[in-house]
């Protein structure tokens, strides 16, 4: 298979308008959205546990049209500005792929996973936002969503090499593409406004010495990515364990004790979470 | 070119509007309203000319969703009906014109004209935040005193906004406004959905009224909404900090602490008023008792017997 022009990709990643969800999160959310009791907090935490809604909200509260560009980057913060009537608009507008059901069912838990971990390593580092690190676990792998939505057949063969030669997905993914996800995922983010630090650590969590302002957010997600690999949750794509950055780690410190809580809770979290949102 | 979006599944309309406004308007089809959100993450049309032939109540609820939001709520909306279709009640549909498809050829390029000139005239909304203004307030208060209803109204001001925008400029400040207007808005619209009513008075102040009952409870998640989300308008070494420095009324330098909002209730459960400005004035009074508080916080007027 040919390579796909660079050009061709960077359009067709900015042409991305709707994104697809898993039914099950959406038939939940609809239901609880009709629950007149419910409140906008409760909104926000049940859409931060979806990479794909949670997309759409920041990016409809980061665009232009608010005047609020860069800004919000909690889906707390974002559904009270939006507001319900907003907040459903877009769900409804959430299209669903069966053909990306699979893949993404996966993806899903591997980031659901990613979005815990880095809670509790913002926590442990003491930064002020760990619903911000959540986040960015969150949408870390963003980019893959893309690039499987607009090349879905490339995608495909990407996994098979990725399998064939016992690589990193990633490394398949430049090989056929040129780019890998992550900067798939920064071209997105970007041209959908996204908060800067957020732009930077989908950039870079696999090169986290190479970002530039937010190191140690970015540190957090690259870490949170390998350990959720390493202990199993979800698939992220390949069943490879990429290393882990020597910088990243230095500068987060944790020791194996550290490591140890952070999987332990981990757990807890998941099972708590799967059953909300696995059937 | 004004831009206005299509929504119909029936190729013999989509033709017939196409072939009258395709010189005067710029537009875009859409087969599924429940996709028209798409749209709005990059502009926000000026008209949508929806087929509402065979349609039912999701199509309404989604129509309604939108027209009642401040920010889309200037959109024309244009119901194309079938010849013979009943119309449906005003109250259901929020549109603001309809066209009967034996009409479209000659008349539907005027009306569409027409309903987009009128949407601009009428809306007496604050151009930053499209709540309604100081008239609407007025005239919401007076007609609610006219029917006796029971009623709270509550004013809300940012403290230490001059300083922020002294210090980030007027484009900040105007997101901090817009900021708290929404939050204003989705906090008291989810509490009471049909009869709350939240209006911009101009600057930094903003007027929401409630049912009495109702309004404490949503003044507290307003402040607590306030409190979480004004951070994020400051910039990463101030957020350390916790403290601006700007420029007093005076001119002199100092430090600031970052902005708070002071909110001051009243109600008329236990005074008369005849006239929109006794009730307003002492829902000011009751703002400017609540900025004497540090922090973020709302003060209700408990007094009973006003000195009016």
């Amino acid at each position: 298979m040919d390579r796909v022009d660079i050009n061709t990709i960077r359009s067709s990643i900015e042409r991305l308008n709707a994104l697809p969800t898993i039914p099950n999160i959406l038939k939940k959310l609809l239901k609880l959205l009709e629950n007149p009791s419910t409140s906008l907090n409760d909104i926000g935490h049940f859409i931060s546990h979806d990479p794909i809604i949670t997309t759409k909200v920041l990016r409809m509260i980061n665009s232009p049209i608010y005047g609020f560009p860069g800004r919000i980057y909690s889906v707390n913060q974002a559904v009270i500005l939006l507001g319900l009537n907003v907040v459903k608009g877009l769900l409804l507008s959430v299209s669903v792929f069966d053909l990306m059901k699979k893949v993404m069912v996966g993806l899903w838990e591997h980031s659901l996973a990613c979005a815990i971990t880095s809670r509790l390593m913002a926590k442990k580092k003491g930064l002020k936002e760990p619903e911000e690190s959540s986040i960015a676990g969150l949408l870390h792998d963003i980019g893959k969503v893309a690039l499987l939505l607009q090349f879905q057949e490339y995608y495909d063969s990407v996994m098979n090499l990725a399998e064939k030669k016992g690589v990193v997905i990633m490394e398949a993914e430049k090989e056929i593409f040129g780019i890998d996800h992550a900067k798939a995922g920064e071209w997105m983010a970007e041209k959908w406004s996204f908060p800067k630090n957020l732009i930077e650590i989908i950039g870079y969590h696999h090169r986290p010495n190479l970002s530039k302002i937010f190191i140690v957010e970015t540190s957090i997600v690259h870490l949170a990515d390998i350990l959720v690999r390493a202990r199993g949750f979800g698939f992220a794509g390949d069943n490879s364990i990429p290393n882990i950055n020597d910088n990243a780690w230095t500068i987060l410190g944790f020791s194996g004790n550290d490591i140890k809580d952070i999987l332990k809770e981990l757990e807890e979290s998941m099972d708590a979470a799967n059953e909300l949102f696995i059937e | 070119m004004e831009k206005v979006i299509i929504v119909s599944k029936d190729e013999h309309i989509k033709k017939q509007i196409e072939k009258t406004i395709e010189k005067e308007f710029e537009y875009e089809y859409l087969d599924d309203i429940n996709h028209i959100f798409n749209f709005f993450y990059d502009v926000i049309p000026d008209g949508v000319i929806i087929d509402i032939q065979n349609q039912d109540y999701s199509l309404f609820n989604i129509v309604n969703q939108i027209k009642s939001d401040p920010i889309f709520g200037s959109i024309s909306f244009i119901a194309v009906m079938d010849n013979n279709q009943p119309f449906p009640e005003t109250n259901r549909i929020f549109i603001d014109d309809y066209i009967k498809i034996k009409d479209i050829e000659t008349d539907l390029c005027f009306r569409l004209k027409l309903s987009l000139h009128k949407s601009r005239r009428i809306t007496e909304v604050n151009p930053l935040t499209r709540l309604p203004g100081n008239i609407s307030i007025d005239r919401e208060i007076q007609d609610r005193l006219l029917k006796k209803q029971e009623f709270a109204i509550a004013y809300s001001d940012i403290d230490n906004f001059k300083p922020f925008n002294d210090k980030y400029g007027f484009g900040r400040g105007d997101e901090v406004i817009k900021a708290t207007g929404r939050l204003i808005l989705n906090i008291v619209k989810i509490r009471e959905p049909n009869k709350s009513f939240v209006g911009h008075i101009g600057g930094d102040d903003f007027v929401f009224i409630m049912n009495p009952g109702l309004i404490a409870d949503a003044s507290q998640a307003i402040i607590h909404a306030f409190d979480e989300i004004i951070p994020t308008f400051y910039d990463i070494e101030d957020r350390e900090k916790g403290v601006i420095e700007s420029i007093d009324r005076q001119g002199n330098k100092r430090l600031f602490s970052f902005m708070t909002l002071s909110i001051g209730i009243t109600h008329n459960k236990h005074t008369q008023f005849s006239h929109y400005g006794e009730i307003k004035e002492i829902a000011s009074r009751m703002k400017s008792y609540a900025k004497r508080f540090k922090g973020s916080c709302f003060k209700v007027d408990e007094r009973r017997n006003q000195q009016k």
